[in-house]
């Protein structure tokens, strides 16, 4: 009909078009997901703000928002505070903790050879078929029964030392990790805990770091041990806190939210700050160039 | 020299694939043949021999930290409940007589005594899973193919859909509680359809256990999460590339490359949230609070956790832990059977 450069510009530009409405389509769908995904902390947010109300809406008088409520959630449970150091200093000990257990014992299941390998990889793998509450009782009378540990940092951090996701996590990356690192190194006279050490613990700082991450989030987040093993108020981790806090105050809607709200921040904070360390790219390519 | 290094390049074990999250079983895992070859002199193989023992020695104080709190915190006290469960014990914990299999017929309704709400805790857990973990895997598979667009701020909404990881179980009960709480009205148009008698979602028969189940979705969707998107960060991108060259759509792509190499991945989510569905306690503690509207919450740990600690039956609640090790153990077995054969090897 026209000529040929009028219908390639044509083209181009319903494809330009497409392009554009392919973008904007995508942006809808990211931005319904993500209010989707963060309906029950708007909620939560909005319910906090809304002052002391028995019929509480689920989207706020922008007019008469009531900040207060973050203060007095501190006053209102004097103890809000120690959970929140309890809880830092029981995730921070275990994280810790798991990061060395985890890749001692993943090393010597990724790159070491010897007698027995699969046998020791069978006993790892064992542990993550074990569930937690099959041991809770012996665990129970052995922490708070035989050794007095109720009520102690020891009795909350030493039973979680040692982790089968955390062995596997790492020892699948230190498998990406190329042979011939491990084979040049011993040539060059690297002995086995230095190759650890020097090369392959700082090449696998992705996975190290979502393990780190991960074990915090978790032990932070712990509710059924922190439950069964602390009894007076002061020992209590902030997930057992919140939940007698939200019995003491069952018809206080917003300073429920508040207190959960609190207890909340510094997970997602590290969230935000470890974000890299969790989806940065799982290989670093060591052996090229 | 570099010959006989390379018994350290052992090849793989059949469990690495079924474990694997990232990306080595997507490269072709050769028949094992290859690592020690027939004509390898007689030298070779005792130098070989006696590294391996000198390698064994390494290995086990390597491992010697991660061993020594599993035996203490996880293997011994797994046997102790095996044989606590045989026993009537006190209120300190002490068997006081032994009690023969009696716990275990009681559990599964065989001495008679017409109590079936253990088989039915074992039911209710079961049902939790099947309505968790294969709609929590497809949410988080679709919310990790939308997180590889192409488009600015991307880390932002990757952040976003990775947000529940970070918010404790509990701190979610606390909140999704008072989302189901009748006064607050948020769920009264869903309680409203469903003509139910109830008051509120977590108060009929019915909706009980779903309710918990989707809020059980929405926990773990940022764990889920992660692990899927890196999943799919760990599939080469010339794949794609290659693909579309050839004309592949998004969904051919999608269905013909992400999905297959993804398998591993996706394996070790099921396993991993199916039994993270088996241990699921504390939402049912705060939102239920009891054994739920006609026992139709008791989970398995819920009713471990009132024979353990609000009766203080340790004897009892072995019993109960081992039936959970055992269900658990049946259904990982299941799994790696089910899904071995679709897993991705070539």
């Amino acid at each position: 009909m026209s000529a040929g450069i009028t219908s390639n510009e044509a083209h181009s530009s319903t494809y330009r078009a497409a392009e554009m409405a392919r973008t904007i389509g995508l942006y809808i769908l990211l931005i319904v997901a993500s209010l989707v995904v963060l309906f029950p902390i708007l909620f939560s947010l909005s319910l906090a703000v809304q002052g002391d109300t028995l019929a509480p809406q689920l989207v706020p008088d922008f007019s008469k928002l009531d900040w207060s409520v973050f203060s007095q959630a501190f006053n209102q449970e004097p103890n809000l505070g120690r959970w929140i150091i309890n809880s830092f200093v029981v995730s921070l000990a275990v994280t810790l903790g798991q990061l060395i257990t985890s890749s001692l014992a993943a090393y010597a299941l990724a790159t070491l050879d010897f007698p027995g390998k699969s046998i020791f990889f069978v006993i790892f793998l064992a542990t993550l078929m074990i569930p937690w509450e099959a041991t809770v009782i012996p665990n129970y009378l052995t922490i708070a029964r035989d050794l007095h540990w109720k009520d102690s940092y020891q009795g909350l951090i030493v039973p979680f030392l040692g982790s089968g996701f955390g062995i596997f996590l790492l020892r699948q990356y230190f498998m990406t990790i190329p042979k011939d690192l491990y084979e040049a190194a011993v040539i060059d006279g690297c002995g086995r805990t230095r190759y650890l050490w020097s090369i392959l613990i700082p090449l696998s700082r992705p996975a190290l770091g979502t393990l780190a991450v991960y074990a915090f989030l978790n032990t932070y987040n712990q509710y059924y041990w922190p439950l069964l093993i602390t009894d007076s108020p002061e020992w209590r981790t902030t997930q057992v806190g919140i939940t007698a806090f939200r019995q003491t105050e069952s018809a206080v809607f917003n300073l429920q939210m508040a207190g959960t709200l609190i207890v909340m921040v510094p997970t997602l904070l590290l969230l935000i700050i470890g974000q890299r360390q969790l989806v940065r790219g799982l290989t670093s390519g060591a052996l090229k160039g | 020299m570099s010959a006989v290094d390379r018994p350290d390049s052992k090849s793989a074990q059949p469990f690495d694939a079924a474990m694997s999250t990232q990306t080595d079983e997507v490269v072709t895992i050769t028949p094992s043949s290859q690592t020690t070859s027939p004509d390898e002199t007689f030298s070779n193989s005792t130098y070989i021999r006696r590294r391996r023992w000198q390698n064994f020695g390494w290995a086990l104080l390597y491992m010697a930290p991660a061993l020594i709190i599993f035996a203490a915190f996880t293997f011994w006290p797994f046997f102790q409940s095996i044989y606590l469960s045989f026993f009537v014990t006190d209120q300190a914990g002490q068997t006081v007589r032994f009690n023969d299999v009696q716990y275990y017929s009681r559990i599964l309704n065989l001495d008679g005594s017409g109590r079936t709400e253990y088989l039915q805790s074992i039911w209710v857990t079961i049902e939790f899973s099947l309505m968790v973990v294969p709609l929590g895997i497809v949410v988080s598979v679709a919310l990790a193919v939308l997180a590889t667009a192409k488009v600015k701020i991307i880390g932002v909404f990757r952040t976003i859909f990775t947000s529940s990881v970070a918010i404790s179980v509990a701190s979610a009960s606390v909140i999704w509680a008072l989302i189901y709480n009748p006064s607050v009205k948020a769920t009264q148009w869903l309680v409203d359809a469903l003509h139910l008698k109830s008051q509120g979602l977590l108060l009929d028969a019915s909706t009980a256990l779903p309710s918990v189940a989707f809020m059980t979705i929405w926990t773990s969707l940022g764990f889920n999460f992660i692990i899927t998107l890196s999943g799919i960060q760990a599939i080469p991108q010339d794949l794609y590339e290659s693909s579309k060259i050839d004309g592949a759509n998004g969904w051919n792509s999608f269905r013909f490359i992400t999905l297959p190499l993804l398998t591993p991945t996706l394996l070790f989510l099921f396993i991993i949230s199916t039994i993270s569905c088996f241990q699921a306690f504390t939402q049912f503690n705060v939102l239920i609070a009891n054994e739920g509207p006609d026992g139709s919450t008791n989970v398995m740990v819920y009713q471990l956790f009132t024979a353990f600690f609000k009766d203080t039956r340790y004897g009892f609640a072995s019993a109960i832990a081992v039936v959970l090790f055992l269900v658990v153990l049946v259904l990982t077995l299941i799994q790696y059977r089910l899904l071995d054969r679709k897993v991705h090897y070539q």
